[in-house]
């Protein structure tokens, strides 16, 4: 037995063979080549080989036999939302540390069924939480710092994301390799999943709601004049409420893109179109 | 520009995609100088004029503010549309609106490029397996790095080339254009953000009733003028209260 056993390694279960530098290898591996073969196949398959082939001396050493058995079980399909979701390849490194050390109650079949559930609840939380929630809240900050092309705006992203990112990705990584499957349970039970991703969709809708009165604009440019009487179409509909016209594409555009289904470039298409009609009517204004 | 600037902006442009490495994968990439705003000031310092570069990256970056990339699904391309379009607007010293303007088709361009790239590495992903199969596992390792050459050829080739041959031409072109052209791409512009916007409703936005806290977020910057800060602590505070109040009526829901 190794003599470096503690409480603190029983009670994570997986993990006992696997220094931290390995986990530290396989997480830099991860971050760095998830996408890096992106193919039709497999998706990031490719980079859970990758992996797990630069940590194969840790897990079984001296053992090319059991090795090249371990790559083989993972020539399969694999996708979730790489960062966020970047607990799960932790998990299938913190499952195969369990099996070399002899847990024979991890099978390869074991193994796939858990990455194969996990993937894609992490995708859908990932997706939700950070390219549509998280990115979007920064970049609006960041452009809001810039409206005249200053460099606060830019370099404030690049420092606040990463600040967020680089300890989160570890610490989501390395919690997935000491929990191993038990870790799936934990965030996966009593409905916390439903109840963080709506909790991103409430943010998400707010944000996105601010973003549109922002950064839109849908000028009306109809004056009606009688003799004396002017009547500015725009002013009225401000006083109603401030950006009335742009809430009203919202909902059109809305209407279009969720409930229609209607592709982005299609509703590009209709935009332009009626840019150019409304413009050479005049009813729209730059 | 010279070939040495279209050169870099290549180099760059390759390095913030989507499937590029070499930047901690996505993490300094393609979500950091892969966001249009951040292209635009590495551009802007490419071609000697970072202001101008950041407000191009900035209209860019509105349009495709909610871009969403679900399972490797590629709405559009943000990457030919900052990495070139940007540039070419900047030497043809016209306006943000021509930017959009070339960032739109550009899009199309690099969609085309993402799915090429997903069925020429299947090779790669075959090659892995013979590897492993044949226990040589150090070359089965190598294949994410060895197979990112797809990536480099279909990303650094066409933003060199058509940053350095296109210059002269959409120059010309700018200048040949009506002043009406640009009224009625300024107008267009306005509009397209809403179109980012809504690919990242088709996610979050599960249920129209759902629409009434977008109207609260359009209110408290349209009314109230709050800054973006401010309006995410508002949200957060309704995003709590909306998990209490799940919380409570939890244990007669089941779905």
């Amino acid at each position: 037995m190794a003599n470096d056993i503690t409480t603190e390694d029983q009670e994570m279960g997986g993990a006992k063979k696997l220094s931290k530098s390995a986990i530290r290898r396989a997480y830099w591996d991860w971050m760095f080549y998830n996408l890096s073969v992106q193919n039709f196949e497999r998706m990031q398959g490719p980079a859970i080989i990758k992996m797990l082939a630069d940590v194969r001396e840790d897990l079984y050493p001296g053992d090319p036999k059991s090795q090249q058995e371990m790559l083989e079980r993972h020539e399969v399909f694999f996708n979730t939302e790489p960062y966020l979701g970047c607990i799960v390849p932790g998990i299938v490194l913190g499952m195969e540390a369990s099996k070399a050390e002899g847990n024979d109650q991890i099978s390869s079949e074991f193994i796939n069924s858990i990455k194969t559930a996990l993937m894609g609840p992490f995708a859908g939380i990932g997706d939700s939480l950070l390219p549509g929630t998280l990115i979007p809240i920064l970049l609006s900050i960041a452009l809001g710092m810039s409206p005249n092309g200053e460099v606060t705006g830019p370099i404030f992203y690049i420092v606040v994301f990463l600040a967020i990112m680089l300890p989160l990705t570890w610490f989501l990584f390395s919690y997935g390799v000491k929990a191993g499957a038990n870790a799936a349970e934990l965030v996966l039970s009593g409905g916390i999943k439903d109840k963080v991703t709506r909790a991103a969709e409430v943010v998400g809708l707010i944000v996105v709601g601010a973003i549109c009165a922002q950064y839109a604009k849908f000028n009306i440019g109809l004056v009606y004049t009688s003799g004396d009487l002017t009547i500015n179409i725009a002013d009225i509909l401000n006083s109603i409420f401030p950006e009335l016209s742009v809430l009203i594409l919202s909902f059109v555009t809305y209407w279009l893109m969720v409930k229609k289904n209607w592709s982005a470039g299609k509703t590009m298409l209709l935009m332009l179109v009626i840019s150019i009609v409304g413009y050479f009517t005049t009813i729209l204004t730059v | 520009m010279s070939f040495l600037q279209a050169l870099l902006l290549a180099l760059f442009g390759w390095m913030g995609s989507i499937y590029s490495p070499v930047l901690i994968g996505g993490l300094a990439g393609w979500y950091t100088i892969g966001r249009p705003l951040v292209s635009g000031m590495i551009i802007g310092i490419i071609l000697g004029d970072v202001q101008t570069g950041i407000i191009m990256g900035a209209a860019i970056q509105m349009l495709y503010i909610g871009l969403v990339t679900p399972g490797g699904t590629m709405p559009a391309d943000v990457n030919f549309a900052a990495w070139i379009g940007i540039p070419l607007a900047m030497v043809a010293g016209a306006g943000k609106e021509y930017a959009l303007a070339l960032a739109v088709p550009l899009s199309s361009l690099g969609v085309l490029a993402v799915y090429g790239l997903c069925a020429i590495n299947l090779y790669f992903v075959h090659k892995q397996d013979a590897d492993v199969e044949a226990g040589k596992l150090d070359a089965a390792a190598r294949i994410p790095i060895v197979g990112q050459i797809t990536n480099f050829v279909l990303r650094f080739f066409p933003i060199l080339l058509i940053n350095f041959f296109g210059q002269d031409l959409i120059t010309a072109l700018v200048n040949a254009l009506p002043v009406q052209v640009t009224d009625i791409l300024q107008i267009f512009a306005n509009m397209l953000p809403l179109v980012g916007f809504m690919l990242l409703m088709r996610m979050i936005c599960k249920r129209d009733v759902d629409l009434i806290l977008f109207c609260v977020g359009f209110a408290l910057m349209s009314v109230l003028q709050l800054g973006m800060v401010t309006i995410v602590i508002f949200a957060l505070g309704i995003a709590y209260l909306d998990y209490r109040g799940t919380a409570a009526a939890a244990p007669e829901r089941s779905e």
